[in-house]
This record gives C-alpha cells, structure tokens and sequence, in this order.
C-alpha cells in the first residue's frame, strides 16, 4: 500500500487477502453483507443465494436467516480504502450487471466523498439516518488520536509498511484516502475502537458488549432503531481479527479492559440457546403452506425496510415506486414509524402509497404451469392441487422474483413465483428420479 | 448465466494445488460449463491407485444451483449407480451451498469413496452386496478399479499385449494407430 495514487496505477490487481475475498463469487467483497452468524459475502451475492420460499442459510455455516442484512457500510469503506484497484473494478462491473438487470444494490457516494475530504470525524456507524449524538464529539477524538499513535508506530504486524502511513499527525491533512484511521473503525457507542465488532441487520457495527445487554432480549441498534432479528448477532471474526493486526495494542488494551468490565457487569455466560430464542418469525413450514394452512408467505418478495426475505404475513406494496423491483414492507415494519431508504436504491418517500397485496395461493400457483410440462415431469404430487377452481386471480405483477432467480431456461416460461416453484420442482424430480432408490 | 469468472476463477485455484490434492478440473470442450475432474481413489480403499473421471455440466444457475456432477468411469459404490455413474450425495442436491466450489464437492466425492453410506443409496444391488457379502463387495470394487480407473503407461500397454502373445513391433505399430488405446489396438490385433 504505497500513498501515491501513481504506484496503484502500475499495479494490476491488488492482492486480496482470502478472508476479504468473497465466498460466492470469489472476488474482492463489494457492498458487504454481514448475516447474523458473522459471516461476509457481497450484497448481491447474498441476494442471490437466499432462499426465494423459505428461510436461507448462510452460504458458509448453513445458519438460518430471514432477513436481507443491510450493506456494512463500515466495512465496504474499509475495502474501498484499502484495495481502491480491485474496489473500482468491481464497482464497474457491478453497475453494468445492474444496469442490464435493471435492479440496483444501494448507493452511498455522498458518503465517499464526505469521508475523503473532510476534516472531521466521520463515522460509518452514524449513517444519515442515525441520531445525531451517535456522531463522536471533537473532545472524544482528540483523547483517542493520542492514545492510540504510540501503539501504531511500534506495530510489528506484516502490514508494517501499511501501518507507517497510519500516521495520525496528518490524520487532518492527507488528502490520501487509502489510509486505515482509528476513527474509521470506532464503536458508535462506546466512541473507541471497536472491540468483538458485531454488525447488526441494519449494516451498523458496534462492540458486542455495547450492544448486547443481557438483561434485554432484544438487540435493536441504537443508531437507526432496527431491531435486529434471530437473536443475537455473532461476532464478525474477519472484522475483529483485522483490528487485532491493524491495532495490536491498542485492541490488547481494550480487550483487557473489557475483560474486567465484563466481569463486573456482564454474568460469565451467556446463553446461546436463550438468545436465539428471542423475537423470531414464526417457522415457516411449505407442507402446511401446500395444505393451505400456516401463515401468508409472500415468496420472492422482501421487506425493504427489514431485509424480511420472503415476507411472512402481510405485504403492502407502495404504488408509487416506479423502479422494476418495487417497494414493499412487511406488517411490522409498515406500521412502525421508521423510515429507511429501500435496499435496492428505490426513490420512495414518506407520502408515497401503499397496497396490502394477497400472496399467490398454492392453486394459483399450479395453474399457471404449462400442463404439457406437469406432463413430462409426472409430478404427480402437484396434479393433486390441479382441481377445478381455475377462476382464482393471479396477482399480476411481481417484478421482484426475476433478479434474484437464476436464468434458466425453464424459468423464463413463466415469470414470477410460478417460475420459480416449477423450477425447484422440476428439480426436486430430477433428484427423485436419479436416486429412485435412496428413499 | 453462468459466473465465467468465478469458473475461471476456480479452475485456476483448482490446478495451482493439484500437487498435494491430486484433484484436477479440465475444460471438456471450449465451453467452461462442460467440465472434467479428476479424483485418485483414497489409500486404503478398494478404489486406491485408480484415476476416476468424473464428468461435471455447469447449469446457468450455478453458482447458486449446484453443478451436475456424474462419474463417467465406471465405478462399484452404494452411493454411485454403476449403470449411469449418478452420484448419491446432499451437497449435490438440496444441500449445495454456493460457498463450496468444484474443488469441494469433488473432495466430498473422494470422501464418498472412501466412506460409503449403504443405508441411503444410489445403487441397490451394490449396497446390498456391501451390507450382506463385504468381501464380495471389495473384491468387485477393486475388479472395477483395476479394470476402468486405471490409465497404464505406454510400456505398461505395449508389455500387456505382448504378454498375450503379439509381437512387440506389431503391438507398437497397432498401438500407435490406435492412439495407445489398448482395447481398440487389441480388437485389431485379433482381427488382423
């Protein structure tokens, strides 16, 4: 990592540590996405992979999730930092794919070039939507500066040559943006740096001791007021264990003080099980959805403001985003009061309108398969929900199932949920038939 | 459409390493989504000293659907069909994460050969020779080893067909013909 910009443009490609590489696509992680189990992947990556019928697993440990995490702004700045190269190439490409399907991950220049030039402290943890007191006071930052540039300079990590450029006397001058500061990388809470960083659904990252209170089951951040769903969130080991180098001593020393804090205030346990007990949505089950029963699953749609991913429950639909993949917020989230942009970079705003929109129906479903290819499939167990009532109304539009499905070939026979169901079943026989004997 | 990239990108790790792991992935064709690989038979099982190929179609889906995976050498396993070559394996099905790559699943499958699991399998006839007649069951997965999974040497080939009473310039000359492809070379030498 060399300050002038001359050197980079020399250089290929940067070299990408693994554990900033993504698991999906194997690239540099662009827009990350941090899920509960504390594992990373790129934004669209993450989209999709995610289960358009039922919960997701995390692509890596297989923990469930419902929800579309927000893009870790914090993290992709850090990225953005640190390999500028491979970050822009991966911009570019990014937008021309979006550009041809015409669905867009979420955009933050303003906050770039707020972060390049500023003087001030600028915290990724205080997104425009945040409160203002989560923003650090300039008292705050003049006591960590101090603290922390002896631990910078005596660094002995093999980012050594990176760490020279840590230089905090210009910390207010350099015009460079490819410098790790301290103040890139503080708790919005606790204002110092981060210690077993934990990012929330909303893409905000505190310490773990800041945000989790025991006491309290549930774990809403405290900048934009997301609750943060499934329990507790893990530890983002990639984030903590670069701190670890970035900073050896000075997260030594935060690790020492919170192991006294800790053992003052937080009881030595703390139950996995019961932490994951607390606020998650309800199971969904596709057998009592094919019989009808269980709750309304809207499939291929997501809450914009909560990441759900599909929508359990009621669906309201704005009527007045124009974008290709709509806006829609699930029951919770419509009644409450936040307002948040939406996860595809949609133009909504407060005054817009909203529609309750009826799931698709698992008859409904059904009927809008080709009968020929029921036919070659033999999917009997469908044809059982093949009966008279043709009459039912499909819901017309449901532009949002195309981006995150693949392309096959049979998908584009029919598009939205009827496309996708099919095309898990048409898969599901397959796997039947090869392995007619394993069952 | 299929990840190219990622692929690509694959295939470049997949190689890199093939020293150590003995797993190699190599274009079928011109298209990056036909594809094959290459497991040694673990040490220590029937299938040891054999080369298995196994034959992989990338669908558009990929990476988020997992890759058509198929042995295209013949091979005696529960889990694997010894008419198709179809493989019983979860990761190859609902189980497929788009975090696992080529690489992975054919490691997965080289741990399948060596851990076979006869309660759920792919083929009867062989997980019920497995369960009741084991020593039957080695000796035909190790037949089939020697027989399909073996690729010899051009000397290797040339002293077989000797053996069988040819001369070695004829041997050599059919072989070559042939392109070093011992059963053709022997069908000819039987007719000629």
């Amino acid at each position: 990592m060399e300050n002038g910009q001359e050197n980079h443009e020399n250089i290929q490609t940067e070299e990408i540590p693994d554990e900033f590489q993504c698991c999906v696509c194997l690239e540099i992680l662009y827009k990350p996405v941090v899920l509960g189990c504390g594992h990373i992947a790129c934004f669209w990556c993450i989209f999709k992979s995610m289960n358009t019928l039922m919960e997701s697993n995390c692509p890596i440990c297989r923990h469930p999730y419902h929800h579309f995490p927000n893009v870790c702004r914090l993290m992709h700045f850090l990225l953005v930092k640190l390999y500028p190269i491979d970050s822009a190439r991966r911009e570019k490409q990014v937008a021309e794919e979006e550009k041809e399907v015409g669905y867009f991950s979420p955009q933050f220049d303003d906050y770039l070039s707020e972060s390049c030039g500023k003087t001030d402290l600028v915290l990724d943890t205080a997104s425009p939507h945040s409160i203002p007191s989560e923003k650090c006071g300039s008292a705050g930052e003049g006591e960590h500066s101090s603290a922390v540039f002896p631990s910078i300079s005596s660094s002995e990590t093999k980012e050594d040559a990176m760490s020279k450029n840590l230089n905090f006397a210009d910390e207010h001058t350099s015009a460079s943006s490819n410098q790790v500061l301290i103040t890139d990388l503080l708790c919005g809470i606790c204002k110092l740096l981060l210690y077993r960083p934990v990012v929330l659904n909303c893409g905000h990252v505190y310490c773990e001791n800041c945000v989790i209170n025991p006491s309290d089951k549930l774990c809403r951040c405290p900048g934009c007021q997301l609750e943060h769903p499934n329990g507790y969130p893990n530890v983002c080991l990639v984030l903590e264990h670069f701190l670890e180098e970035q900073f050896p001593k000075l997260y030594a020393e935060r690790k020492s003080a919170s192991v006294e804090r800790s053992a003052r205030q937080i009881p030595a346990t703390r139950d996995q099980d019961e932490a994951a007990g607390c606020k998650s949505l309800p199971k969904f089950d596709l057998s009592t959805w094919l019989t009808g029963g269980g709750p309304q699953v809207h499939f291929g749609v997501g809450c914009d403001y909560c990441g759900m991913y599909p929508i359990v429950g009621e669906r309201y639909k704005c009527k007045d985003c124009k974008e290709k993949i709509g806006f829609d917020l699930c029951e919770g989230c419509y009644k409450s009061s936040s307002k948040l942009p939406g996860r595809f970079n949609q133009q909504h705003t407060p005054e817009h309108q909203f529609d309750l929109i009826q799931p698709l129906h698992v008859r409904n479903v059904v009927l809008r398969l080709q009968p020929e290819r029921l036919e070659e499939d033999g999917s009997i167990g469908l044809l059982e929900y093949i009966d008279e009532d043709s009459s039912v109304e499909v819901e017309p539009q449901h532009p949002e199932e195309d981006s995150s499905e693949t392309n096959s070939p049979r998908d584009n026979l029919r598009d939205g949920q009827a496309g996708n169901i099919s095309s898990n079943d048409t898969r599901e026989d397959q796997g039947g038939r090869e392995s007619a004997n394993r069952d | 459409m299929v990840d190219l990239a990622r692929v690509q990108k694959e295939l470049q790790e997949c190689n890199r390493d093939v020293g150590v792991s003995g797993i190699s992935v190599t274009l079928k064709g011109d298209s990056l989504t036909h594809l094959i690989g290459t497991i040694p038979g673990p040490l220590g099982t029937p299938y040891e000293g054999g080369s298995f190929k196994i034959d992989i179609t990338l669908t558009d889906g990929y990476p988020f659907e997992p890759p058509k995976m198929r042995f295209a050498t013949k091979v005696w396993h529960p889990n694997i069909s010894s008419q198709s070559g179809a493989i019983c394996l979860d990761i190859l099905k609902d189980q497929w994460s788009p975090a696992l790559t080529l690489k992975t699943a054919l490691l997965s499958i080289q741990a399948l050969l060596s851990a076979p699991e006869p309660d759920d399998p792919q083929d009867a006839v062989v997980a019920q020779q497995y369960l009741r007649d084991h020593q039957t069951f080695v000796g035909t997965a190790r037949y089939w080893t020697e027989t399909f999974a073996k690729t010899l040497g051009t000397e290797e080939k040339i002293q077989k067909l000797v053996e069988m009473g040819f001369p070695e310039a004829q041997v050599r000359s059919t072989l070559e013909a042939t392109g070093w492809d011992e059963n053709m070379a022997l069908e000819k030498l039987c007719s000629g």
